[in-house]
């Protein structure tokens, strides 16, 4: 197995233990990821690319599927009084990972504390949406197209019509205020 | 539901008949889309399997057919969530069930030869590797942009290539199209409906047989909870179908796609282009660089194999003197197994001519997490892993594959069998996790 795969592995544990709760859902993970690789360059090696629900690489759900098959995470459903979802935690064999890839842990854990600092009580929901909106701000910025006139937040509402505009106009401004969309600058 | 101008029909033999319009039939005609005639599905499988002679070319006009099928199946289904949660109306669904059909028409043209086999050689930009539906993505805003968007029917739908690559590659331009991409690129995609029933046609095997019939019949948009955004699923009666869909894939996997032999073949093939290629990598997808990448199809790469090209792996394959398994570890090869697997990497040394890691082959191994509606409780959304208790114990597989030369094997296994005996005498097993790596 490469490093990276190891090093992203030994990462579902940590951030479902990061959590208030101690697990974190499918859609956490997944955002998390994102956010960690795009917003604070942990060099991950995903490729996330754009679906409705946001941002999505299937290769962090193999990731999850190979670190529950060795114990280093644990992965429950459960039911909740909106539906059902996954309960993501640490494995028996999580201790054993987090020791070989101490360096690692150690490099990143300032970002991760950062993760949940800004995203840490965000809905599945809000989640994608704020995903959302880094993605195609990220685009907006590799097509070097400037923000101007509320072109991200049309951009977002195309894709995300049930969304209303002020919802995510405030998650925009939210983002932009902690200096997050390059997009504004 | 017919087709724009709907002209002719393409006999397939997976589908039967396929409806084809006079403005995809231009696309079709394209020399760009032709190339894909010329390109293996499966590269060289045919050498363990004779039948698996079909090209991308048939396999991307069923996956035009399956999309649109799944598409006008939801639409009928489910047109009140495509309406509320999506904005929708009959006019908005028409123009993107054509996007639809023409993002899955097109959506491999951008391969390289033998398909996924000769993929590791694509460049990189960014520290990364292109993947083919780059290419497919810039080819059809270049090469196609013309006989996508300046048809006569366009007047009406107003599709451009830029709108079509972005729902391939799933950027902001797609905008709400972006739902659909699910048909394209997810779990239960028409692309890997297509090619598991025409690789089941075509070599003979029965394994990747699932019901398409019922899949399309059960198929749902499901509103999404919470604010969540809304996604594919199924009925509950599609349940069986949709779980024998999810095994055939698995079963393909390891009984076709991971065959011990066609992996060797995969393996020089990729170091016979390498010595082929200018720089031993194809050129990018950019500019005038893209019409070099076309030039290349399995036709150009076999017309040089049978110049003595290739070095010593193209003339292996020439002489079918393939690389052979000497040792493959458990499908979960676990952390003590990691490091059994590295220790027998370093004792072989020399002997250990390749290897193949199932992990990073293009098989994306995560497991079905595909929504199932409860056919009483339409609000009951559950996992498919909750009813189905086969795709709940199925795991991914990270297999560990070591080949050696021919004239090597006997030593290659009596050095294995001695660090497997080390390792028992040490250790009391062999068996590290849910099953024990077995040697050939």
């Amino acid at each position: 197995m490469s490093e990276i795969r190891k090093e992203r592995l030994t990462l579902i544990p940590i951030l479902a233990e990061k959590h208030k709760e101690k697990f974190i859902g499918r859609t956490a993970l997944m955002k998390y990821m994102y956010f960690l690789q795009t917003l604070r360059d942990v060099p991950l090696g995903y490729n996330f690319s754009l679906y409705t629900y946001g941002p999505f690489d299937p290769d962090v759900l193999s990731d999850l599927d190979l670190s529950v098959a060795m114990k280093i995470s644990r992965s429950t459903l459960e039911q909740y009084p909106g539906g059902y979802g996954y309960k993501i935690g640490a494995g028996e064999n999580a201790n054993g990972i987090k020791k070989e890839k101490k360096k690692f842990i150690s490099k990143y854990q300032k970002d991760i504390d950062w993760l949940f600092e800004k995203f840490g009580t965000y809905s599945s929901a809000e989640l994608e949406l704020v995903s959302t909106i880094v993605y195609v701000d990220r685009e907006f910025s590799a097509k070097k197209t400037k923000d101007k006139n509320d072109a991200l937040l049309e951009s977002v509402r195309e894709i995300k019509p049930h969304f209303d505009k002020e919802k995510i106009r405030k998650f925009i401004e939210n983002l932009n205020g902690n200096g997050l969309l390059k997009s504004k600058k | 539901m017919n087709n724009q101008n709907s002209q002719c029909e393409i006999r397939c033999p997976v589908h039967g008949f396929i409806a084809v319009s006079d403005w995809e039939k231009k696309i079709i005609d394209h020399p760009v889309f032709q190339r894909l005639r010329r390109i293996r599905q499966l590269a060289w499988t045919d050498e363990v399997y004779p039948g698996a002679m079909h090209t991308r070319f048939e396999h991307s006009l069923g996956v035009m057919h399956t999309a649109t099928r799944l598409y006008d199946a939801i639409r009928a289904n489910s047109i009140d969530v495509l309406k509320n949660e999506l904005d929708y109306n009959d006019a908005g669904l028409d123009k993107d069930r054509q996007r639809v059909r023409f993002a899955a028409l097109l959506h491999d043209v951008g391969h390289s030869p033998f398909s996924h086999a000769s993929e590791d050689l694509f460049p990189e930009q960014n520290g990364k590797k292109f993947k083919h539906e780059q290419y497919s993505a810039e080819i059809i805003q270049t090469q196609l942009k013309d006989v996508i968007e300046n048809y006569h029917s366009n007047k009406n739908l107003d599709i451009k290539a830029e709108d079509i690559a972005a729902l391939l590659e799933g950027s902001a331009g797609a905008k709400r199209s972006l739902f659909w991409r699910e048909l394209l690129d997810g779990q239960m995609d028409a692309d890997r409906m297509d090619y598991l029933l025409r690789d089941s046609h075509h070599l003979g095997v029965q394994y990747g047989r699932f019901d398409l019939n019922r899949i399309i019949n059960t198929i749902r948009a499901i509103p999404g909870k919470d604010g969540s955004a809304p996604r594919l699923g199924f009925a509950e009666s599609g349940l069986h179908a949709v779980e024998g869909l999810v095994l055939a894939r698995y079963f393909m996997f390891t009984q076709v796609y991971f065959h011990k032999t066609r992996v060797a073949y995969d393996l020089h093939l990729k170091e016979a282009l390498a010595a082929i290629l200018p720089k031993g990598k194809f050129p990018p997808p950019t500019g005038e660089q893209l019409e070099e990448f076309l030039k290349w199809d399995d036709w150009k790469v076999l017309g040089a194999l049978a110049n003595g090209e290739g070095g010593e792996h193209g003339k292996r394959l020439c002489a079918r003197n393939h690389y052979r398994l000497v040792y493959k570890s458990p499908e979960v090869l676990g952390p003590q197994g990691g490091v059994f697997v590295n220790k027998l990497r370093k004792e072989l040394g020399g002997l250990l001519a390749e290897e193949f890691e199932a992990a990073k082959s293009w098989y994306k191994a995560e497991l079905a997490d595909i929504s199932i509606v409860n056919d009483l409780n339409p609000e009951d959304v559950r996992p498919l892993s909750s009813y189905s208790n086969i795709v709940k114990k199925m795991v991914p597989n990270n297999q560990i594959m070591f080949y050696a030369k021919r004239e090597n094997v006997d030593e290659a296994k009596l050095k294995i069998k001695e660090v497997e005996g080390n390792e028992r005498n040490s250790q009391g097993t062999l068996d590290f996790d849910s099953n024990s790596g077995r040697k050939t």
